[in-house]
């Protein structure tokens, strides 16, 4: 991995992030807005998935606008987010808690994209409930937990 | 105003705040926890205003998904709250100067203002809120200036640890 | 379409995992990589705080005027992992202190290692600084 972050240190837009006193934290602004509408998007899947919310014909309709806002946020997150990363992943890959949240992304995006995805969009009825509530409890917790160790870094990384 | 900045002194100076600003482990619970909920808080507001200016959920009936959401918006919106005060007794003379920190506050009475007035016209017409065409302009209007007032607060608090202005 | 979902969200997870989740600023947004400083002087005062700590160090310039620094230092929690600790600090000891200059503000610096008067030397760099050597391994 370490010649590709080198690689993404050396980039000129990297450069231009570490030059700018506005750059960096201005993107990090939006970065944090987009993030909490994906949050927004999976908390109320989730709480749905829960039994939380309304049943029947509505929860498979929320269910995919969720999605769609989901992959909308999504994008955002990602368009924000590559600056950032390119600018910085050769220092904080120093980082346990940073190395660890890598992975914990990596493996709860591969379940929302996956089990995720088919269940919050299942009609009623077609799983059983245990099923259903089991995914979101688990996509709640990852999540969580995805967001819960970024913001330990600085204590504990 | 030097007593604002005598009271701040105080605050600082006490037991408690003092123990929390050194902790190993409560400064960065505290701190998590703020962001945690907010950010569920925050994300589930922004749910229900898109779905009032009608961008997403558009199938659901409006009064159905404020009825369900509302009592999780409110159980983050405490702790954000709770524990964005105890974080604000730990510096308050460091956050009481930032013009971010105080823009935050601006724009969250804003956004409240703004959720209040509309509850308060709409309230008794709830279950013909879909029909009614005047909740509907109103609801566009209030998820408009809700979207605008919450993205505003958490770029304003993300800039805050930003020292551009001394 | 399902497969570019699914790719789309895995790049969002690899590229989003890795920010500075320390939602604060980049260090390179705020201090000069470029700028190294070595500050030997009086530390007037040292504040043991959540998220960043502070000293406080008058310094003499050539010109035989004191300068006056802010030094940020990592959390507590990372200051007691490296060895330090809030007694170790007394106002007016004298201290040596590695780290780098502020971009915007000449006084500030991030301070790196902390060297006491009796010769040890601690690291007190927070995360996301430069890939100095600094930090022990």
């Amino acid at each position: 991995m370490l010649p590709f972050f080198q690689w993404c240190d050396g980039l000129a837009m990297s450069q231009a992030y570490r030059d700018s006193t506005y750059l960096f934290p201005l993107t990090q602004a939006l970065h944090i807005l987009a993030v909490t509408v994906f949050v927004g998007a999976v908390v109320i899947g989730d709480m749905w998935m829960l039994g939380w919310g309304p049943v029947g014909q509505s929860r498979t309709s929320i269910a995919r606008s969720a999605q769609r806002v989901l992959l909308w946020a999504g994008l955002a997150v990602l368009v924000t987010g590559i600056p950032q990363f390119t600018t910085n992943a050769l220092t904080y890959q120093r980082s346990w808690l940073f190395v660890l949240k890598m992975y914990l992304l990596a493996v709860t995006l591969v379940f929302t994209a996956t089990v995720r995805w088919r269940v919050s969009i299942a009609e009623e009825g077609r799983l059983p409930s245990w099923v259903t509530r089991a995914v979101g409890a688990v996509s709640l917790s990852l999540w969580m937990a995805v967001t819960i160790s970024g913001r330990l870094i600085t204590y504990y990384g | 105003m030097p007593s604002i900045v005598r009271t701040f002194a105080w605050l600082e100076g006490l037991g408690w705040t003092t123990a929390l600003r050194e902790s190993p482990y409560g400064y960065p619970l505290i701190e998590t926890s703020h962001v945690a909920c907010i950010v569920v808080f925050a994300g589930l507001v922004i749910m229900m205003d898109l779905r009032l200016v009608g961008l997403a959920f558009t199938n659901a009936p409006l009064a159905q998904i404020q009825r369900r959401l509302f009592p999780w918006q409110m159980a983050t919106f405490v702790p954000s709250t709770a524990t964005g005060i105890l974080l604000f007794c730990v510096d308050p003379l460091r956050y009481y100067r930032n013009v971010f920190f105080l823009a935050k506050l601006v724009l969250l009475v804003l956004a409240g203002l703004n959720a209040l007035a509309f509850h308060l016209k709409t309230y008794r017409r709830a279950d013909r809120w879909d029909e009614d065409s005047q909740v509907t302009a109103l609801a566009r209007f209030a998820g408009a200036a809700s979207l605008l007032l919450w993205s505003a607060t958490i770029i304003s608090s993300r800039l805050i640890p930003n020292n551009w202005f001394k | 379409m399902k497969t570019k979902l699914f790719l789309l969200l895995l790049a969002v997870g690899a590229f989003c995992a890795v920010q500075p989740a320390q939602a604060h600023h980049a260090f390179a947004a705020e201090y000069d990589p470029m700028k190294p400083v070595t500050l030997n002087g009086i530390v007037t005062r040292m504040e043991w705080a959540n998220p960043h700590g502070w000293i406080f160090m008058d310094t003499k310039e050539s010109d035989g005027k004191v300068k006056h620094w802010t030094i940020e230092t990592a959390a507590p929690s990372q200051l007691s992992r490296h060895g330090l600790k809030k007694a170790d600090f007394t106002d007016g000891m004298t201290a040596v202190v590695k780290g780098y200059q502020g971009k915007n503000d000449p006084g500030l610096a991030n301070g790196r290692t902390l060297v006491l008067k009796d010769g040890r030397s601690f690291y007190i760099g927070s995360v996301g600084g430069p890939n100095d050597g600094a930090e022990p391994q």
